[in-house]
């Protein structure tokens, strides 16, 4: 269903954002990489369908929180490449504040790990 | 992804829009996303090689872990902020491209809201023009007119001294100007004319186009042209300053032109301004000298921070030293907002019916195009179905739908403009045209300019009619089911046909109410015209006085008489066919009710000249008139009344004072002797018919009753307007002080509003049934086409051509005979409250043949909507209908 579905991605945008703004921190980066770092570094927990990393890429690239340039990958194939600018890392370290209070706020409200009774 | 492959339809063709978008983008187009994707893809599938992936499985599995590649080229095209303005320009070129394969669909539908809306366009700007358009001064809401009023009397008009004394009240008003109009002849033209104290252009501030205005140290001979003026006289020559224009023989030098905004104060336009000082010694009676004539209307401009109440409070004493209040009554001084039209609900409510006859046609025009749209809609369904299975949004489709409507209304609102400007033109011209022609030489109406209101409302009336026909048929067609649709047998088809039903209904039922209301004004109309007004008008000239009269009629009377032209001339207290009813209390002698009876003072000569009958007694002898002897003469309706069966001669008539009735107190008259009968005439309104009752006084023309003249020239060209220039300058230095104008046209001006009204109803109601007829067509060939199998069926089974004729006009006569009855009902129901407000003798708004011949023009347009369909019917090929694709 197009509404219920357009309900999920609103509420995963702010995250994947975060994550995409996070895995540049460490410098350029093509799609395919961030993709790969999200998923690695999540422990395979987090998984991005690929397919909506770009337009979330394009997005954050017209906010002006990344900037793109074509270049060459280390097994030398094209790939666009992006990298943090300085009102991205800004925003970075404000989401960054925000995703912690949250998650230490969820935990205390859901309180120590219990099986459901 | 249901909802990826419904987008994806939508945007069949993104490729189209890239180069749009990029151009915005500032770079990236939609090929560079794909690379992007392209490389991710490669970069992906490497990865898994490297893995330990086949090249095969790898490949997959990176487009696996992608997802919706299409989705993602949607989502980068809708993050553009342009991507309305995209799809606009492809809503339009689509609308643009399916309008041109159809031209005579567009032609029509263009041309139907064209006139409609062009129609109410032309209603509206005379509504613009007369009512809100505000006036072109300086803060308009300060200028009030200064009055009094007292029980029984009250007036606007003061003497120029009375002006001096008020200018100087600095503590109310910031200004006050003094005015009084009339026409003066220039050449042989008249020309409305408005003498004004030096400071009105200082103190109300309208703008001028050309030259200067004059101000309070102008007294010489000088004139400001209306811009109108200007143009009709000198046909806008721009050198016309300096020249010299001549008002009742003298010269006067043009010194400015106004701008067309400003047409003076009141509701009339004036064409000249001239300083009332240096006008004066021409006018007569004096304006400025002494004795001075209460002729001149007082606009004040209050100042702030002294509201109205306070004004007319401080007021009071000079009101009560300035004005001739009837004895024993207290003035008291009243200032009322000076806008010449005030916009009230009492305005709205009178001009309602007009603005509801022009709504009707624009409604109908819109039902006639939606109705059009609706049967477009359904024969496009199959193309909207295909649409929407290819994914397309209903949303989108809806859009689509309504852009054509919108270039629809748009094309129709700006051709509206041009039409109603053109027909604003003819319009003017036919009513000038037809106006009673000494009326049309006076007439003059303000500047009829489409301005910026008008325009607004213009596209404002086609954008209630885009969402008035084209959101209809558009949500209407978009509820269609897929299957049905693409299968052609729409589910929605009941519905929309439904629908159209109701809209052709309420269109046969707009033009029969149209129609009805046309054929009983102009029925009325014939009847006013036909009616015998008692006396014979042809060949008669009525003379009255503008203004003060002085003893203005006591010297033209006799100048008259002594004239070899003029053949009679009779002295009156108020011609017939001016709308002047005056009435005095009689009753007859010796009984105790007396009830308000129609009076007027009349010379011996006015029977004579009216060519009225006494049919009992003797007319007035001249001692009689000469001493205004207690002697009268009656109607022969008066006669009946007051002695039933009796002979009237020699009875009395005792005349009561009015004593809060609303009757005229005429000093000196208790009690009359009958001497003679008259036939009954019509003497005040035409629609009123004859007199119920007349009392005739005998005077001369020097008798202060005496302010009218009737005369009649040797042959009907001796008296001319130049004639009578002449003999009234003999009287007065200001020939314009006497206003001619032939009795024929008095009755011409007064039935001129039916006819009018008329005309424009039968306009209105000929568009609408034309409108009907094509909206019944529509519906008609529609259904045929539905039936073509079901008749083809019948065909086969052998029904005659004359049954399917019968088929077809039998819903033709249902559609058309529902509309006609509800018509009916509401034209019969609207005529009889009409009647229970307006109590008029002549005028019967019930009028069974008005509803008749509404009803025959109804039955013959649907025959003839029905006459095509039918004949298509019948030329159905059972074998091809059978055969056709369902």
């Amino acid at each position: 269903m197009p509404t219920r579905g357009r309900d999920r991605l609103s509420l995963m945008q702010g995250t994947l954002d975060v994550l995409i703004l996070r895995t540049l921190i460490f410098g350029p980066q093509h799609g395919q990489g961030i993709a790969r770092a999200i998923k690695e570094s999540s422990d395979h927990e987090l998984l991005v369908e690929h397919g909506a990393l770009y337009p979330a890429l394009q997005r954050l690239e017209e906010k002006g929180w990344i900037t793109a340039k074509w270049g060459t990958s280390s097994n030398n194939r094209k790939a666009r490449f992006y990298s943090l600018t300085r009102t991205g890392r800004e925003h970075l370290g404000r989401e960054s504040t925000r995703w912690r209070r949250l998650a230490a706020a969820m935990a205390r409200v859901l309180g120590p790990e219990t099986e459901p009774s | 992804m249901a909802a990826a492959r419904r987008r994806h339809g939508a945007r069949a063709r993104p490729r189209n829009g890239a180069q749009l978008i990029s151009f915005f983008r500032r770079g990236r187009t939609h090929r560079d996303f794909a690379d992007e994707i392209e490389a991710h893809l490669d970069l992906e599938t490497d990865r898994l090689i490297a893995d330990g992936w086949s090249q095969q499985r790898a490949q997959q599995e990176a487009r696996r872990a992608f997802g919706n590649i299409t989705l993602a080229k949607e989502r980068f095209y809708e993050t553009s902020r342009w991507v309305w303005l995209e799809q606009l320009v492809q809503d339009l070129r689509y609308a643009c491209r399916t309008l041109r394969q159809s031209p005579s669909f567009f032609t029509t539908t263009v041309l139907t809201l064209m006139v409609a809306i062009g129609l109410a366009t032309v209603a509206f700007t005379v509504f613009n023009a007369y009512v809100l358009r505000p006036y072109a001064v300086r803060t308009p809401s300060s200028l009030y007119q200064i009055g009094w009023r007292s029980p029984t009397s009250g007036g606007v008009s003061f003497r120029w001294d009375d002006y001096v004394e008020l200018r100087n009240r600095r503590d109310l008003f910031d200004d006050v100007v003094a005015e009084t109009s009339r026409f003066v002849s220039s050449d042989g033209q008249a020309l409305a004319a408005a003498l004004v104290s030096g400071n009105y252009f200082d103190g109300l501030g309208p703008r001028v186009l050309l030259g200067r205005a004059f101000t309070a140290a102008d007294d010489q001979a000088i004139v400001v042209l209306s811009h109108q003026a200007w143009r009709r006289l000198y046909n806008g020559a721009p050198d016309v300053i300096g020249r010299a224009l001549a008002l009742n023989g003298q010269h006067f030098t043009i010194v400015g032109v106004l701008r067309p905004e400003f047409t003076g104060l009141g509701g009339f336009p004036q064409d000249v301004w001239v300083p009332l000082t240096a006008y004066a010694p021409v006018a007569s009676p004096d304006l400025v000298g002494r004795p001075q004539t209460r002729t001149i209307e007082l606009v004040a401009r209050i100042r702030e921070g002294v509201s109205p109440d306070q004004a007319t409070a401080r007021l009071s004493s000079f009101i009560q030293h300035t004005v001739d209040a009837p004895p024993g009554e207290q003035a008291q001084a009243f200032v009322q907002p000076a806008s010449p039209n005030p916009f009230s609900v009492q305005m709205l409510a009178l001009l309602s019916p007009i603005f509801a006859a022009f709504a009707l046609v624009l409604v109908t025009a819109c039902a006639n195009v939606s109705n059009v749209m609706l049967a477009r809609g359904v024969a496009r369904q199959r193309e909207i179905a295909v649409r929407l299975s290819l994914g397309a949004s209903r949303s989108r489709v809806v859009r689509q739908l309504f852009t054509e409507g919108l270039l629809i209304s748009l094309v129709a609102g700006v051709g509206a403009l041009a039409f109603a400007s053109v027909a604003l033109r003819a319009a003017l011209v036919t009513f000038f045209g037809t106006l009673p022609p000494s009326v049309a030489a006076i007439l003059r109406v303000v500047p009829l300019d489409l301005d910026f209101r008008v325009f607004v409302f213009a596209m404002t009336a086609s954008m209630t009619a885009t969402v008035m026909f084209a959101l209809m048929p558009a949500l209407q067609t978009s509820r269609l089911s897929l299957i049905d649709g693409v299968r052609g047998t729409g589910g929605s088809v009941r519905h929309g046909s439904r629908l159209r039903h109701v809209l052709v209904i309420g269109q046969v039922a707009v033009s029969v109410i149209l129609v009805t209301l046309a054929v009983t004004l102009a029925r009325n109309g014939a009847a006013v015209g036909a009616i015998d007004l008692g006396f014979q008008s042809a060949g008669l000239l009525s003379i009255n006085v503008r203004g003060e009269q002085g003893d203005l009629i006591a010297r033209l009377v006799p100048v008259l008489a002594a004239d070899a032209r003029v053949a009679e001339v009779a002295a009156t207290g108020g011609n017939p066919l001016f709308i002047r009813t005056r009435s005095v209390a009689a009753a007859p002698g010796g009984t105790s009710a007396a009830h308000p009876v129609r009076y007027t003072f009349v010379a011996p000569e006015y029977f004579a000249i009216l060519r009225v009958p006494i049919v009992q007694g003797r007319g007035f002898r001249a001692d009689e008139a000469r001493t205004a002897a207690p002697v009268a003469i009656v109607s022969a309706s008066t006669a009946r009344a007051f002695w039933p069966g009796q002979d009237p001669i020699g009875k009395t008539i005792r005349i009561e004072r009015p004593q809060g009735r609303p009757v005229d107190e005429v000093p000196g008259y208790t009690q009359l002797t009958v001497i003679g009968t008259a036939r009954d005439v019509v003497s005040g309104l035409v629609v009123d018919g004859p007199d119920s009752g007349h009392i005739y006084l005998p005077i001369t023309a020097d008798d202060a009753h005496a302010t009218a003249v009737l005369v009649r020239g040797r042959t009907p060209r001796d008296l001319g307007p130049e004639a009578l220039q002449t003999i009234f300058r003999r009287v007065a230095k200001d020939p314009e002080v006497f206003e001619a104008l032939p009795l024929n046209e008095m009755r011409d001006l007064q039935v001129y509003p039916l006819r009018a009204a008329s005309w424009v109803g039968f306009l209105l109601g000929v568009l609408a049934l034309g409108l009907s007829v094509s909206g019944l067509y529509g519906v008609l060939i529609y259904t045929v086409n539905q039936r073509t199998r079901e008749i083809g069926i019948r065909v086969a089974l052998g029904a005659t051509g004359a049954a399917v004729v019968r088929l077809i006009v039998r819903q033709s006569a249902r559609l058309a005979g529902i509309g006609a009855a509800i018509g009916l009902i509401v034209a019969f129901g609207g005529l009889k409250a009409l009647t229970s407000v307006v109590r008029l003798q002549t005028i019967s708004l019930v009028d069974a043949r008005a509803f008749a011949a509404a009803v025959t023009l109804v039955i013959g347009a649907a025959v003839l909507a029905a006459y095509q369909p039918a004949r298509r019917a019948t030329r159905i090929d059972p074998s091809q209908a059978l055969r056709a694709d369902t």
